[in-house]
């Protein structure tokens, strides 16, 4: 028994891999280099015009920015709205800790379309947000929050911050109280305790969470989709008009392969960040 | 002290705060749905229920409901049998290139949705099962087995494994052994792994809307395609829906199995 | 041990780990009713033979025989063989009840029948009232005892105890060593029993096996494997002594004569089959050792005299350190009611030639005390 039948116990999950996802996703490579012709479709022949595009074409290289762009500012909106709560629900006694956990949770499970309707009812031009603005004072014209960067940031910050939560409760959670109390008794005030010890030793969970908010926004479609509208494009929105409108599967895989090779090296590259430090991502 | 103090207030409203931005939406939503107004607003003008007798009376959600609720069963059944046996060949037996295979199961955890979705796409039209319901249930096991396996290896992590020689040597079998003292030790993963599963199935819009063949639909996808269209209250009405249920299946879970230790 | 066939026997047994030769050409045989003891330190391969004789682990080769019968391919569920495993493995799922019944319930008793049988050994363990807690209830000289329950309740024909009593306080160990003894001889079980520590080996068992790196060093009675020793490990694991070398100076009917490296001399009892010439290791226990004021009268043949350089008192010992005249120096252990001995007192040790273990060969040159 022990040892074997281990292969036998793993062979459906393997199969469902290599049958449903890598095998899949890896056919989408010889695609990329198949042209396209309007009104005939996929030829036989071969071209990389489908990446050159990509990176000289201005048009693509301004959505391939703005993706960046989107992910680098969902990253750090997530990181300072979410380090404050991840360091309460790790240090919190209180004994609702477990629900107010479950209450990060919960907009995790709520439908993402579901989740993107509220911003759309709350970023249109007569939405709560813009009501709220000018009831204030703050505006006299209505502000538009939807279909531009504003209303993407707002939207996939409010999508990944549970993510960035619930990782970084892990790391300060393991962070020994007595390391603190050691450096305030040294001398250091709260702030450089902080600064200087608890900070640093959260590094892991800020590298790890970091890295899957900025692949999980660069990845997203839903949010991007309902909040930019068809014209304000991102890397995945771009994808799915070229596979459902435009039917240019070739040009859609060769998106698909550079969408793909970036999440892939911004993990591959967390990895290697992470064990140079010589923490855990 | 009260530098201290301070701060502990500052860090509570911050937190306050940022569970209100949370929420906001979720709110928001829950309030339009009531209104009756034939637009959405907030807050609403008047309430009224009939957003939601719209909704249960069209055809097109009941069926999109049903068919959500079958997809995202079957695929919770298939992703546990194989998450199940996966997780377990993973703690317990010596596997070659262990960490290999547990970083495949995980791979689609961080893997671009969409990318998933028009590779399957193209590939399901090249093996000509496009449009079927199996070729969709796998899409979506592929998508919800790295749930089960998270939850379910997290479970059998705690658990001795000589209680499993313990009951071999007392005469049962491998799979008695199984049966009788690790499953019913690793149930609370297995919930939670289920619980995951089904949900991230049946809210999956970027897989389930590159593969959906005629007459298939699923809510989620039917309600990004209503929003597409414009904006009603009737779609606040079945979000609305989804947020009590999601709320009341979480509560329940935490209750019974205590499910923040599986996030 | 006599004719009979043995209760369970091991033939040859081996197992690797990788390179790691965990267990090499192990044999043993237990008597009926026999409580045999595997003693060595941890990674001796004593758990692993354990293990094999349980059918937890595949032996890469070699026989386990259980009343006559091959077993060595038969599966661990087929063996009827009772495991009591140092970590209990109680199921933290089922109640007291529930644990003690599971092995019945699985060889198909009635409902009926298990119930008395249940309470039955429940009582002999003395946990009648404790029957619907779950283990986690249970303090670990409770837990101990339901595991003992478990094992024992489908009467199996030999009883495995792995290190069982490692994990409770040094109180509740002495208690249960005194427990599962009365309940051994009263069931008539014969038992294999696991353990790294030498007293425990001793009180409990008919015969001691010590085992070293994958090899069995030797086997007897407690007295006869404590007062002599086969090996020099033996002679290290059990007790404590002072250890020199030497070389055999005489071999007469009276004695042996072993002059030790240095100076000295000391006369050991008859050792036939040790030649003048011979390197040899000297062992003395130190409790063997008389310690007394100088100019104390006596006859024994080895007698020094000595300096106390360090005195500690212990309860039911005081433990001396003493240096010869050439500067060597002995630990000793004197009775705790002795009048003790003062640091830098002169003094007398001395022992009897029966109190002399003499090991061929020399291999570990130390000579000071182990």
């Amino acid at each position: 028994m022990t040892g074997g039948r281990g292969g036998g116990l793993l062979l459906p999950a393997i199969l469902l891999l290599l049958v449903a996802f890598l095998l899949p996703v890896g056919l989408m490579v010889p695609t990329s280099f198949r042209p396209y012709v309007p009104l005939v479709g996929i030829t036989n022949g071969f071209t990389i015009g489908y990446y050159t595009r990509l990176v000289t074409d201005s048009y693509y290289l301004e959505i391939i920015g703005r993706t960046l762009a989107l992910g680098l500012t969902v990253t750090l909106s997530t990181l300072v709205l979410g380090y404050p709560m991840a360091f309460f629900l790790a240090r919190t006694r209180s004994r609702w800790r477990n629900w107010l956990t479950i209450l990060v949770v919960f907009p995790l499970l709520l439908n993402l379309v579901v989740r993107t309707f509220g911003w759309i009812a709350l970023l249109a031009q007569n939405g709560l947000v813009n009501q709220a603005l000018q009831a204030l004072g703050v505006v006299h014209e209505p502000v538009k929050l939807l279909f531009n960067f504003a209303g993407l940031l707002i939207g996939l910050t409010h999508i990944f911050l549970p993510f960035m939560v619930l990782v970084l409760i892990g790391p300060i959670q393991n962070i020994p109280r007595d390391v603190e109390d050691a450096a305030r008794v040294l001398g250091a005030s709260w702030g450089s305790a902080f600064l200087r010890v608890t900070l640093p030793l959260s590094a892991p969970g800020i590298l790890s969470g970091s890295i899957l908010v900025f692949v999980l926004t660069i990845s997203a479609l839903v949010t991007p989709r309902l909040l930019g509208g068809p014209t304000y494009q991102v890397m995945s929105t771009l994808i799915y008009d070229e596979f459902l409108q435009r039917l240019n599967w070739p040009a859609g895989s060769a998106e698909a392969v550079l969408l793909t090779g970036m999440v892939l090296a911004l993990v591959f590259f967390s990895g290697v960040l992470a064990r140079r430090t010589g923490a855990r991502a | 002290m009260t530098a201290a103090r301070l701060r502990g207030w500052l860090l509570r409203v911050w937190v306050a705060l940022v569970f209100a931005f949370l929420m906001l939406p979720v709110v928001v939503i829950a309030l339009a749905s009531f209104s009756r107004t034939s637009y959405l607003t907030v807050p609403p003008k008047g309430v009224t229920l009939r957003w939601f007798g719209a909704v249960l009376g069209d055809p097109e959600y009941v069926h999109a409901i049903g068919f959500s609720l079958s997809l995202a069963l079957v695929a919770t059944v298939g992703s546990l049998a194989a998450g199940v046996a996966a997780s377990y060949a993973l703690i317990r037996r010596r596997v070659p290139g262990g960490a290999l295979v547990s970083a495949l199961l995980n791979a689609p955890l961080i893997f671009p949705g969409v990318v998933v979705g028009v590779a399957l796409l193209q590939f399901y039209a090249l093996v000509h099962v496009n449009g079927t319901l199996a070729g969709l249930a796998l899409a979506h096991m592929v998508i919800t087995v790295p749930y089960v396996v998270r939850a379910v290896m997290a479970s059998l992590q705690g658990i001795d494994p000589e209680l499993e020689s313990a009951a071999r040597v007392l005469g049962a079998s491998g799979p008695v052994a199984f049966f009788t003292v690790t499953l019913p030790l690793i149930r609370p993963g297995i919930a939670a792994g289920a619980l995951f599963s089904f949900i991230v199935s049946f809210d999956n819009v970027p897989v389930s809307i590159f593969l959906l063949g005629a007459g298939q639909m699923t809510l989620p996808v039917k309600i990004f395609t209503a929003i597409e269209y414009g904006v009603d209250p009737s779609i606040a009405a079945v979000s609305t829906m989804l947020i009590a249920l999601t709320g009341l299946g979480l509560a329940a879970a935490e209750r019974w199995i205590g499910f923040h230790r599986f996030v | 041990m006599s004719g009979a066939t043995p209760a369970l026997s091991v033939r040859r047994l081996r197992k690797s780990f990788g390179a790691v030769v965990a267990v090499d050409e192990v044999s043993l045989d237990a008597a009926p009713g026999e409580f045999l003891s595997l003693l060595g330190p941890s990674g001796c391969g004593k758990s692993t033979v354990l293990r094999m004789v349980a059918g937890l682990l595949p032996p890469d080769a070699g026989q386990v025989v259980l009343a006559g019968e091959d077993i060595t391919r038969v599966a661990v569920h087929r063996r009827n063989l009772g495991l009591v495993f140092q970590s209990y493995a109680l199921f933290p799922h089922m109640t007291v009840l529930e644990n003690v019944a599971f092995g019945l319930r699985r060889r198909g008793v009635g409902e009926a029948e298990l119930r008395p049988r249940v309470e039955r050994m429940l009582e002999l363990v003395r946990l009648g009232p404790l029957g619907a807690r779950h283990p986690r209830e249970l303090s670990g000289g409770q837990q101990q005892r339901v595991a003992l329950a478990r094992a024992l309740v489908t009467e199996p024909r030999v009883l495995l105890l792995d290190e069982p009593l490692s994990n409770l306080d040094a109180l509740l160990r002495d208690e249960m060593r005194v427990e599962l003894k009365r309940l051994q001889e009263r069931l008539g079980t014969t038992m294999i029993f696991v353990t790294h520590d030498q007293a425990e080996a001793l009180i409990l068992s008919d015969r001691v096996v010590v085992m070293q790196g994958g090899r069995v060093e030797q086997v007897g009675p407690p007295e006869e494997v404590y007062r002599r020793p086969a090996t020099p490990f033996v002679a290290r694991f059990l007790g404590r002594a002072n250890f020199f070398t030497g070389t055999v100076a005489g071999a007469e009917a009276g004695g042996t004569v072993v002059a030790l490296d240095g100076g000295l001399s000391v006369v050991a009892g008859p050792r036939p089959g040790l030649t003048p010439g011979q390197r040899v290791q000297v062992a003395i226990r130190q409790e063997n050792i008389r310690l007394g004021p100088a100019g104390a009268a006596s006859d024994r043949a080895n007698r020094f005299a000595a300096t106390v350089v360090f005195h500690a008192f212990a309860g039911q010992a005081h433990h001396y350190v003493v240096q010869l005249a050439d500067g060597r120096e002995l630990e000793v252990a004197a009775p705790g009611a002795a009048l003790p001995l003062a640091r830098g007192a002169p003094a007398v040790i001395e022992w009897g030639p029966e109190d002399v273990v003499l090991l061929a060969g020399s291999e570990s040159g130390a000579g000071g005390p182990a």
